[in-house]
């Protein structure tokens, strides 16, 4: 299962053509149970890829070991060609770490620290990355990040608290951007907002994408949202990936059954409960 | 009552009526009167400069108690939820030990070392006191780890010295200042009961838990004033921080609503 | 509060078990909605919101009919969903009825909100985990409903094995000896349901029931949902954010905006010809999975918080068709046949 384990530093200067990002035979256990499988894909520099699954298909767990929130039990995560460490052992190297892969997180109302205005929370983040810039270089590229996400003068201002869930995920976004990353990897990161909300975000991502080139790695359960704002995905299913292929395509001629299964769960107008159920049991045998 | 309490204790030279260890052997045991508010004792001093004295060595020792053991119980609780594994495990078990031992027992243990003064008692509660704050820092620190604002650090490449610092450590004070309120509270009716049964502040010095002490002999006399005054004044001075720690708690529980 | 409804008021009536029996249920004709709501409006003190909760709000369901309640957060659609059980903030203060089969919640006293809710009215909330006690078994869960009503603990574990087989639950006997913590959460949902059912309710509330679950399991559970309805004539109350969702399963549906009712109509044409900008917007920023749909188009601005009071229509500051008049004046709820919509250019063929 595990293919193949890269020694930490398998840097390879030569290979710069390749994808931005790598990832391969990537596995992680918890307990006695398999959370994430021999997961492989790659990300080209400014492309947009989709992980898409249900509660329980390793998609957090998946993003959670690129950015080094969780150790990968097996498996390599390259970016550029560079073998992400496990554990960055100095601040070098974690301040690399963090200029690779960026992540905004499913939860507005939890992902910004409450004591910490607007400001400060973005500002923190080009004095620890962008030191060279200066204190009148950084309040320029603060107020280049702000306007880019939509946000003003007032909000800047204002600590968590004050702030709605879109206008809260666009200072999540902001923050994320601060640190010049070459990925960003999106996890849930429009599910808690309203609809309405939520398009604006959309919107807002697709226009960064376009402006930064900058990849995004789209966590979502919502297979209409990943196929608006992804050129290609990959569906997990129980820690392992059961299809994958550009993003169109996969959608409009699904061929594993799972996936043929989450489209038909969508809700649209011949929408058949009943026929959703027996297909979900007719998976559930097949798989037993 | 908390403001009056700490103005009485810092201007108590100003406001004192009457040196505190004056004696007056002819005005022993004394009722209330305009000259004595609130009589006097046996050696006929003056019970309400006395109460007013007294605050200063009452609020002065469960002070450094608390605040040491808040410090020091904010250090080991942080560490502990923040690296986990064999860290966490041993600071976990060395606070456990610490809690089997009771404090008043450690107390005494100190005085017997040190021998008898305000030193001796106060380094042991601050002993004491420490494995309660660490073991409340380190359950809230492990929640509020698991957060994504603290995971965002993480992954903007932040140390752990400065994630804790600088957004652990200040978003889960308020929490273990309430605890703490209510812990000056209950460090300060110890440390009088210590007082009291003659392990801590030293007689003649002017001492809620002395006084009490001192107080029961009038007692005996059906002259009540002498060792009711100090008691009310440490019950009072529980229950105001008591009321102070619950007050921060509720302030919190709305805040994060 | 989440578990007040189903369990905590039933255990607290245990000793005045048989007096259950509906005490106020008037003779109500047949033509009478099962549910009718009329201008209710719900204010909190000035203090803590500028703007009424719910403003005047007014809806019906009939018994066997499915009625969608659509909004986003903010709108009141939760708020106007548990006023039926009576559950409401305890500093609000209201106007308007909600009546039960004839009897007006608003009024009812402890005991008769115990009754009703014991009786007629069940609902099933968004959270299956925050509705069930973790500490104890399903069985215990289900039968203490029933043990209320009367029955004897063989009878109510038969019925609560009854109940789990026809929510889906393949081994019911297993099941009633388990934990909560032992079931994924779609299961749950189907225990919370069956918990529903224990009083044979006339009307089913459902505050969100799926959204806390995966796609294919929110098929599931509103494909029992919908099976149930039909076999016993249960009015349902289907609160959803989910536009896409409410069109597939319901009869008719109000949209919610800032505490109005600014437009419902039949599902059907809802989807096909909304009326009110709101509703246009709020179905052109909601993604597709149909492959030649329009890319999502979001609506400006955000929802109207509960601490700004606009003076005219509420969804003025958002929408591209406002006038100077829409700002200064609210617009009333006017009924057409099936169609009924707040907006004071709803006559103008502003939307196609």
């Amino acid at each position: 299962m595990t293919k193949e384990k890269i020694p930490a530093q398998a840097s390879d200067p030569g290979e710069t053509a390749g994808p931005l990002l790598e990832v391969a035979g990537l596995c992680r256990t918890f307990g006695d149970h398999k959370a994430v499988d021999d997961v492989a894909f790659t990300l080209a520099a400014g492309g947009s890829l989709g992980i898409v699954g249900e509660s329980g298909s390793g998609k957090t767990t998946t993003a959670r070991m690129l950015v080094g929130l969780e150790t990968p039990d097996a498996g390599s995560i390259r970016v550029a060609g560079h073998e992400r460490a496990r554990q960055p052992r100095n601040r070098a190297e974690r301040l690399r770490r963090a200029r690779e892969i960026q992540m905004v997180f499913q939860d507005p109302y939890l992902s910004l620290d409450p004591r910490i205005t607007v400001r400060d929370s973005i500002g923190e983040v080009l004095r620890l990355h962008a030191p060279e810039l200066g204190k009148t270089g950084r309040a320029e590229r603060l107020a280049e990040l702000l306007d880019q996400v939509g946000l003003g003068a007032r909000e800047a201002g204002a600590v968590p608290r004050r702030l709605s869930g879109g206008q809260r995920q666009r200072v999540a976004i902001a923050r994320a951007l601060a640190a010049s990353p070459k990925v960003l990897i999106l996890d849930e990161a429009v599910a808690a907002l309203d609809v309405s909300i939520q398009a604006q975000i959309l919107d807002l991502l697709v226009r960064i994408r376009r402006e930064e080139g900058i990849a995004y790695l789209f966590v979502s359960h919502d297979l209409a949202v990943v196929k608006h704002i992804t050129d290609d995905v990959v569906v997990l299913r129980n820690g392992r990936i059961v299809e994958a292929g550009r993003t169109a395509e996969v959608l409009a001629n699904p061929q594993h059954p799972y996936t043929r299964l989450l489209i038909d769960s969508v809700p649209s107008e011949d929408w058949d409960p009943d026929r959703i159920a027996e297909s979900r049991r007719a998976l559930a045998a097949l798989e037993a | 009552m908390l403001v009056l309490l700490v103005l009485a204790a810092v201007f108590a030279p100003l406001i004192a009526p009457y040196d505190p260890n004056e004696i007056n052997l002819k005005n022993s045991l004394a009722g209330s009167s305009p000259d004595h508010w609130l009589g006097t004792d046996q050696s006929g001093r003056d019970l309400f400069s006395r109460l007013l004295y007294g605050a200063r060595t009452g609020l002065l020792g469960p002070l450094a108690v608390v605040g040491v053991s808040t410090i020091l119980g904010i250090a080991m609780g942080v560490v502990a939820a923040w690296r986990g594994g064999w860290v966490d495990s041993l600071l976990s078990r060395s606070m456990d030990l610490l809690f089997a031992f009771p404090a008043m027992l450690l107390a005494i243990l100190c005085v017997a070392v040190f021998g008898a003064g305000m030193t001796a008692p106060v380094i042991a509660m601050m002993i004491a006191y420490t494995p309660y704050v660490g073991r409340l820092v380190r359950s809230i620190a492990r929640q509020e780890q698991a957060r994504p604002y603290i995971e965002s650090y993480k992954v903007q490449g932040w140390s752990g010295w400065a994630i804790c610092t600088r957004h652990l450590i200040p978003n889960i004070t308020p929490t273990v200042l309430a605890q703490s309120a209510i812990n000056f509270g209950y460090a300060l009716a110890e440390l009088a009961g210590l007082s009291f049964l003659g392990f801590g502040v030293q007689a003649p010095t002017a001492d809620w838990g002395v006084m009490v002490n001192e107080g029961q002999s009038p007692l005996l006399k059906d002259v009540l004033m002498p060792a009711l005054a100090p008691a009310t004044a440490i019950m009072l001075a529980v229950v105001a921080f008591g009321i102070v720690g619950e007050g921060i708690a509720d302030r919190i529980a709305k805040r994060e609503k | 509060m989440a578990e007040t409804t189903t369990s905590t008021d039933m255990s607290k009536g245990k000793n005045k078990s048989t007096a259950a029996s509906s005490p106020a249920a008037g003779p109500g004709g047949s033509a009478e909605p099962l549910l009718d709501i009329q201008g209710l409006t719900l204010r909190l003190p000035a203090s803590a919101a500028a703007r009424p909760i719910l403003d005047g709000i007014g809806l019906h369901v009939g018994r066997g009919e499915t009625v969608g309640l659509v909004g986003e957060s903010g709108s009141g659609k939760s708020v106007a969903c548990r006023s039926v059980l009576g559950l409401l903030p305890r500093t609000a203060e209201t106007e308007g009825a909600v009546r039960v089969n004839g009897t007006d919640v608003l009024g009812l006293d402890k005991q008769g909100l115990r009754d009703m809710r014991r009786n007629k009215v069940a609902m099933v909330f968004q959270d299956p985990r925050a509705s069930v006690n973790p500490m104890r078994r399903v069985g215990a869960f289900l039968t203490e409903g029933l043990r209320v009503r009367g029955l004897s603990k063989a009878d109510a574990l038969a019925r609560a094995e009854q109940l789990l087989e026809e929510v889906g639950i393949r081994d019911p006997k297993g099941a009633l000896r388990k934990f909560p913590h032992q079931f994924s959460g779609g299961m749950l949902q189907r225990v919370v349901i069956a918990a529903a059912l224990t009083g044979d309710p006339e009307l089913l509330l459902a505050d969100e029931p799926t959204t806390a679950l995966d796609v294919t399991t929110q098929a599931e559970v509103v494909g029992i949902l919908q099976r149930l309805q039909a076999r016993h004539g249960t009015g349902m109350l289907f609160v959803t954010h989910d536009l896409e969702l409410a069109a597939a399963i319901c009869d008719r549906i109000y949209v919610m905006y800032a505490g109005r009712i600014v437009e419902s109509q039949p599902a059907a044409d809802l989807f096909a010809r909304p009326r009110h900008p709101y509703t246009a917007g709020l179905l052109a920023s909601t993604p597709r999975l149909d492959p030649d749909a329009e890319p999502p188009k979001p609506i400006p601005g955000r929802p109207v918080s509960l601490a700004e009071a606009p003076t005219g229509c509420a969804f003025a500051d958002r929408c591209a068709f406002a006038e100077d008049r829409c700002r200064a004046e609210a617009p009333p709820l006017v009924t057409q046949g099936a169609v009924s919509v707040a907006c004071l250019r709803a006559d103008e063929g502003i939307l196609p």
